[in-house]
């Protein structure tokens, strides 16, 4: 009996063998070899579409694309997978190519050891049906790209580690029908000239406020989501943050003498003084709550949040427009894509980079998806100037973002830039939950980037 | 076979019919009695493999790498008791204490009445669908971490909580804040805590009332005691062995809780009010990359574990002492 069911399974197995082998290697052809590229992504970085769209261009490299729920951005598996390598100088572990978030630039910028050069790279004539001419490296893409963006992907000694994907952009959204209550001109080009500084952008958040009735203000209501998100906003338009490149890995601390930081540190903290915000948490429970209910009048929002609005408030259609950043542009989020250095197809890695992330490919992802093109060369095409969005009252959302991202400067990322931007965080909350005055939690700050940056 | 065999050879003639019974049972399981001491070590071998590869090794690194200024993709450089020195120092290290211990506390002792409570009302033998109740409450146990704390922080949300709207129709605070508050937010984490694991802690407690021999509560409502005394006077007792292992077990679980806090805000809040001791070694090595550091608090983790663990030998060395006499 129980030799009966054995042999009965082992003929099921072998049969799911046969099958699943039938299924996935039938479309190989026999010309090239059966190729496997891993991976590592996160959210939306990669697109079913165009994945589907360069299997039919290679059908004998299968994408292997993993997601990690756990460790989301890569950033611990990316750092053991490089000290591995370092150590062993062993090739051909995974992944073949890896998604980068903006947040962990500066930190994968002061490894460059980690990553192919991609200087040193040259597209083969495997895309050429995909519209890659053969023979092209990083350096001559990088006229395709936004000039601060292809930055997130240089290493501080110049070798380029990762090409832009997509771009964050950062503009006001706005509830057309709460400024025409409190009030306030709800035409895009009026509304922004609203707010030519950072303190009228706050003057008029003080004009909404006093329009709201006690009990609308009792129950939690203010004009935008959350002044926190002011800091990073003013932060990204000045040309330094807390490092300054001098060609060492670590780069020079310059967080106690930038006046950009304190700047937009004292402009949030009036922010948060002059009771503008509602004090809700980005991405919670109550901020999605909110976004429906009418609680905020205005979000800074990059562009691939539009999507995000659509999908947890698709009731407000219509009644949310876009219009300009304080002073100038800005910019949260964007991702690289970059080739390990332990990878044994970087061939095969880099050719599907250069494809994935050609100006045409970028393009088709954001009259897909929304995510805003970090190809540059793009945006003087009619596709990208002319596209209007209908749940945002018809904005020109293409423009406006285009208009945006050109204004931005180039800013050096360093190793700890994660950790001293939490820390700000940190600071900008306590004050917002009165826990601390702003000077002292100033204070605080700068003590605890001590143990930070200190061995 | 062995043993029987021997066990035949000494002995003559069977002194009674009892005694020649006796070798005959033994045969009915040949095969392990046949097994000698070295085999043994062969069966248990795949365990201590596994632990030294992944259990020792580490442990052993980690207290390697507490000495150095470790930077895993860079040079590292010997650093002494540095590391030890700044964590004894760093202010950080006993908020985390404080914030571990109170939110241990705050999940352990209510889950384990409510628990003892549910296990009580389990036992009950006119409960109708027993299996669908015992089943239903490991539910929590299974669901993912991250569901849950999403579910809570919507139900602790300061604006449009649920709790919150129903503080505030009794006339109870308004708008408590679960996040920026020590105690609240030490509450909602200890509550998502209580959640998780109560069921498993409850189906604990049952099965150690059901071991309660039935004729202990028979005399005791003989005796007239009330169903309130023969809880407090017959199952409590007996579940006193019980009480100590899930309070144990809840500390070893209480000074690890990371995830909870970690999806509330991954820096433990803006003036680090839940930051727990295992979300500050985390931060500690991946977002400040001072796995040095990190690797030191590690290791007074494990030195709180065992001052712990001593103190918990020691109360249930008592405990069984008291039972046994």
């Amino acid at each position: 009996m129980r030799k009966g069911w054995s042999a009965k399974s082992a003929l099921a197995i072998g049969t799911a063998v046969l099958v699943s082998v039938g299924i996935f290697s039938s479309p190989a052809k026999a010309a090239a070899e059966p190729m496997t590229i891993t991976i590592w992504t996160f959210g939306d970085v990669i697109q079913r579409d165009l994945v589907q769209q360069y299997k039919v261009l290679h059908p004998e490299i299968t994408l292997e694309i993993k997601k990690s729920d756990l460790d989301p951005l890569n950033g611990t598996a990316l750092v053991t997978s490089c000290a591995d390598y370092l150590r062993t100088k062993r090739l051909g572990t995974p992944p073949d190519v890896v998604a980068i978030e903006v947040s962990y630039s500066g930190y994968w910028r002061s490894y460059p050891q980690c990553f192919q050069d991609l200087r040193q790279m040259h597209t083969s004539d495997a895309n050429v049906a995909g519209g890659i001419v053969a023979g092209k490296s990083a350096t001559d893409m990088k006229k395709d790209y936004l000039g601060w963006r292809w930055e997130h992907g240089v290493g501080y000694n110049d070798s380029v580690i990762g090409i832009p994907t997509d771009v964050g952009g950062l503009e006001v959204a706005y509830r057309v029908d709460l400024f025409a209550k409190a009030g306030l001109p709800t035409d895009r080009v009026a509304v922004g000239k609203l707010w030519p500084t950072w303190d009228a952008f706050i003057a008029t958040g003080q004009k909404y406020m006093k329009k709201l009735s006690a009990t609308q203000k009792k129950s939690g209501m203010g004009f935008i989501d959350n002044v926190g998100t002011i800091y990073a906003a003013i932060l990204n338009q000045g040309t330094a943050k807390y490092y300054q490149n001098n060609g060492t890995d670590a780069g020079k601390l310059i967080y106690t003498t930038n006046p950009q930081i304190k700047n937009a540190w004292d402009t949030t903290i009036k922010a948060t003084t002059a009771g503008i915000g509602t004090r809700i948490g980005q991405y919670t429970a109550d901020w999605n709550t909110g976004m429906n209910k009418g609680t905020f009048a205005t979000i800074l929002a990059p562009a691939w949040m539009m999507d995000y609005i659509k999908g947890q408030a698709p009731d407000t259609k219509g009644k949310w427009d876009i219009a300009n950043l304080p002073v100038s542009g800005g910019n949260q989020g964007g991702t690289q894509l970059a080739v390990p250095a332990w990878s044994d197809k970087k061939q095969a890695a880099f050719d599907f980079i250069s494809w994935y992330l050609a100006p045409a490919q970028e393009l088709y992802v954001f009259k897909k998806y929304g995510l805003f093109p970090a190809a540059s060369s793009l945006y003087d095409d009619a596709a990208l100037l002319n596209y209007k969005d209908a749940f945002f009252n018809n904005a020109p959302v293409g423009k406006i973002y285009t208009e945006g991202v050109t204004k931005l400067k180039p800013i050096f990322e360093g190793k700890l830039q994660r950790a001293i931007d939490q820390a700000f965080g940190a600071g900008l909350g306590r004050v917002a939950a009165k826990k601390m005055t702003s000077a002292k939690s100033w204070e605080q700050v700068m003590k605890d980037l001590q143990k930070v940056v200190n061995p | 076979m062995s043993v029987t065999k021997s066990g035949q050879g000494r002995r003559k003639a069977p002194l009674s019919p009892w005694k020649n019974k006796k070798p005959k049972e033994a045969k009915v399981l040949p095969g392990v009695a046949s097994l000698d001491g070295r085999w043994g070590f062969l069966f248990v071998a795949p365990f201590f493999f596994m632990f030294l590869v992944f259990g020792l090794a580490p442990v052993i690194y980690s207290v390697y790498i507490s000495f150095f200024q470790w930077d895993p993709l860079g040079g590292s450089t010997f650093a002494g008791l540095h590391n030890f020195y700044n964590l004894i120092h760093d202010s950080d290290l006993w908020l985390a204490i404080r914030n571990t211990f109170s939110i241990w506390a705050l999940s352990t002792f209510p889950q384990m009445f409510m628990a003892i409570g549910f296990a009580a009302i389990l036992r009950n033998k006119r409960l109708k669908g027993k299996s669908f109740w015992r089943t239903i409450l490991l539910v929590p146990n299974i669901t993912s971490v991250i569901a849950i704390t999403i579910v809570f922080q919507q139900l602790f949300g300061r604006d449009f909580g649920m709790i919150n709207y129903v503080l505030t129709l009794f006339g109870l605070g308004h708008h408590i804040d679960f996040i920026e508050g020590v105690i609240p937010s030490h509450i909602a984490i200890a509550t998502m805590i209580t959640w998780r694991w109560i069921g498993y802690n409850t189906l604990i407690f049952l099965a150690s009332m059901l071991a309660i021999p039935d004729e202990l509560y028979e005399s005791a409502s003989v005796d007239g005691a009330s169903k309130w005394k023969q809880f407090v006077y017959v199952t409590l007792p007996g579940l006193r062995n019980t009480i100590t292992f899930v309070i144990v077990v809840g500390t070893i679980g209480g000074l690890q809780v990371f995830a909870e806090p970690q999806q509330f805000a991954p820096d433990g809040g803006s003036s680090k009010q839940f930051l727990t001791l295992t979300l500050f070694l985390y931060n500690q090595a991946f977002v400040n990359n001072k796995y040095g550091y990190a690797a030191a608090i590690g290791i007074v983790i494990t030195f709180i574990v065992m001052i712990i663990s001593a103190v918990n030998f020691l109360i249930t060395r008592k405990i069984s002492d008291a039972g046994s006499r």
